[in-house]
């Protein structure tokens, strides 16, 4: 495998990682979440 | 090395030095510039050395203080600043030579909060291009020298502010982390480096690489000094919307308080795997010590840092490649290769992995926070996977080769600019072959007091931070 096709290869594994676990995100799931996060002030998103 | 029999050249006691009336900010000034004339030659540290206006600084610190005004804690205490950093009347590259492209209104608050606090700038510090890359290489104004063992690699972006430190060319740095870039330079070059929360420390008026991930901070030889940097730089910033209201803490009031019951954890997964014995050992030992000044140290799984890893990389590759789209379009031939590689793998990120990402960094965060705090205080881990690389080795390395090292250098320091929780790297010895080690201390949102409390009891009990380069 040439040095590029490693990195393609790292790329779509890396793709693929964040698409199967993005599939488990609630639909109230958002960004802004993560300051909340941070600041302790959000709980789960409801999974609905 | 030569040993100093005192903490003379830290941060905390040149300050103390000046206030007792001791030495001079003129004085200051004067012994960090003779250094630098006469070492930055190798070192490489700067990218513009501000004597005249050090010197000028440092005269009116001097007037002020006969007339009886004492600006701050800092005063007349010389620093440097990373060359991201906009300060007014000097350029700013940021480690290109374009400093056109990056021309700001504003000053950055961080170093102007420095500054009105008594600190003298002695100017602009090298850094790795547009803040890519994890070694300190800069093809444009040289790559920085590593002090412990010349031909040897900084660590970056930040290798002025870590390598400046280490060869006391000033007393305190200011970097940025955007994947490490404060604490890979800071292990590699022995001193302290702190990756604050994400809005403990306002960026404005600094280069942004990433919106989501850049965090400013400071770099020191100790704890304390990092301490007194964090305290004047941190807090709100109405020019910074991401800048957290919370009140600032009074980090010096507890730092001397000790680590008794403190909880430890000590990862099972991830961070020590694909990391040097020699290296692991040597944070392993440092979590014995922890022990010994009564921190309840365990070993713990984590949610798999992996994830935060990949999500992180994503997050900041699609921004960078955003923000800096016009340079890339204009001049792609002004850039280093392996910048311009590593922002072309940007460009063709779709918005639906970007904003994915950015869900995903959400509740990863929240599931990290809550399943490693409940159990444990601080994380202890590594900061890097092997002591700075011969820069030999590294120029050796196709460009593709390169950005991957790269990766794996950050990749024990990435996760945290993904959970945006603090990290503080602490130096923990020397390898058999002269080069610093370190390790990474972790602690919930906004909790810098522990992880500076934490670092302080383990240099004062291990001394460390006493030890200097022989230049």
């Amino acid at each position: 495998m040439t040095e590029k096709q490693q990195q393609q290869a790292e790329r779509a594994s890396m793709l693929g990682v964040i698409e199967r676990l993005a599939g488990e995100l609630a639909l109230a799931e958002e960004p802004a979440r993560f300051i909340a996060a941070l600041e302790g002030e959000d709980e789960a998103p409801p999974r609905a | 090395m030569r040993r100093l029999p005192v903490l003379e050249e830290s941060l905390a006691a040149v300050a103390e030095s000046i206030r007792a009336g001791k030495l001079s900010p003129v004085e200051a000034v004067e012994r960090c510039l003779q250094r630098a004339r006469k070492w930055d030659g190798r070192i490489r540290a700067f990218i513009t050395l501000d004597e005249e206006g050090a010197l000028r600084s440092a005269r009116l610190l001097e007037a002020e203080a006969a007339a009886g005004r004492w600006r701050g804690p800092l005063n007349g205490v010389p620093v440097g600043f990373k060359d991201l950093c906009h300060l007014e009347g000097l350029p700013t590259s940021c480690g290109t030579l374009m400093p056109e492209y990056f021309t700001s209104a504003q000053a950055c608050t961080a170093a102007r909060r420095l500054l009105e606090a008594g600190a003298v700038s002695l100017g602009k510090l090298n850094m790795t291009e547009l803040a890519l890359g994890a070694f300190g290489d800069n093809a444009h104004h040289g790559d920085a020298d590593n002090p412990w063992r010349a031909g040897h690699a900084t660590g970056g972006s930040s290798s002025g502010s870590g390598a400046g430190v280490a060869a006391g060319f000033f007393a305190g740095a200011v970097g940025s982390d955007t994947g490490g870039s404060i604490r890979l330079p800071a292990a590699c070059c022995g001193v302290v480096g702190l990756k604050p929360t994400y809005g403990r420390v306002s960026r404005a008026g600094a280069m942004v690489l990433s919106w989501s991930m850049d965090h400013l901070g400071p770099l020191a030889w100790t704890a304390r000094d990092v301490a007194l940097m964090l305290q004047v730089m941190a807090g709100r910033d109405a020019a910074d919307a991401t800048a957290s209201r919370r009140a600032v803490p009074d980090y010096l009031a507890s730092i001397d308080r000790g680590i008794k019951d403190v909880r430890v954890g000590l990862p099972e997964n991830y961070f020590f795997q694909a990391v040097e014995a020699e290296m692991a050992d040597g944070v392993r030992q440092a979590a014995r010590q922890l022990q010994v000044l009564g921190a309840r140290v365990v070993e713990m799984r984590l949610p798999d840092p992996q994830h935060m890893t990949d999500v992180a990389m994503l997050i900041a590759r699609a921004e960078s490649s955003t923000l800096h789209a016009r340079l890339l379009r204009e001049q792609p031939e002004a850039l280093q290769p392996a910048v311009r590689a590593r922002l072309e793998l940007g460009m063709d990120i779709s918005a639906y992995d970007y904003l994915q990402a950015l869900r995903l960094r959400a509740k990863l965060t929240r599931a990290f926070i809550r399943d490693v705090f409940e159990e444990v205080d601080v994380l202890l881990t590594p900061v890097i996977p092997e002591p700075a690389p011969a820069w030999a080795s590294l120029k050796a390395a196709t460009v593709e080769e390169f950005n991957a090292r790269s990766g794996r250098f950050s990749r024990l320091t990435r996760p945290f600019n993904g959970y945006g929780l603090p990290a503080l790297s602490v130096p923990c010895g020397f390898t058999t072959a002269g080069l610093p080690m370190a390790f990474q201390a972790v602690g919930r949102p906004f909790d810098e007091g522990l992880l500076l409390k934490l670092g302080h009891a383990y240099q004062e009990a291990t001394g460390w931070h006493l030890r200097r380069p022989s230049l």
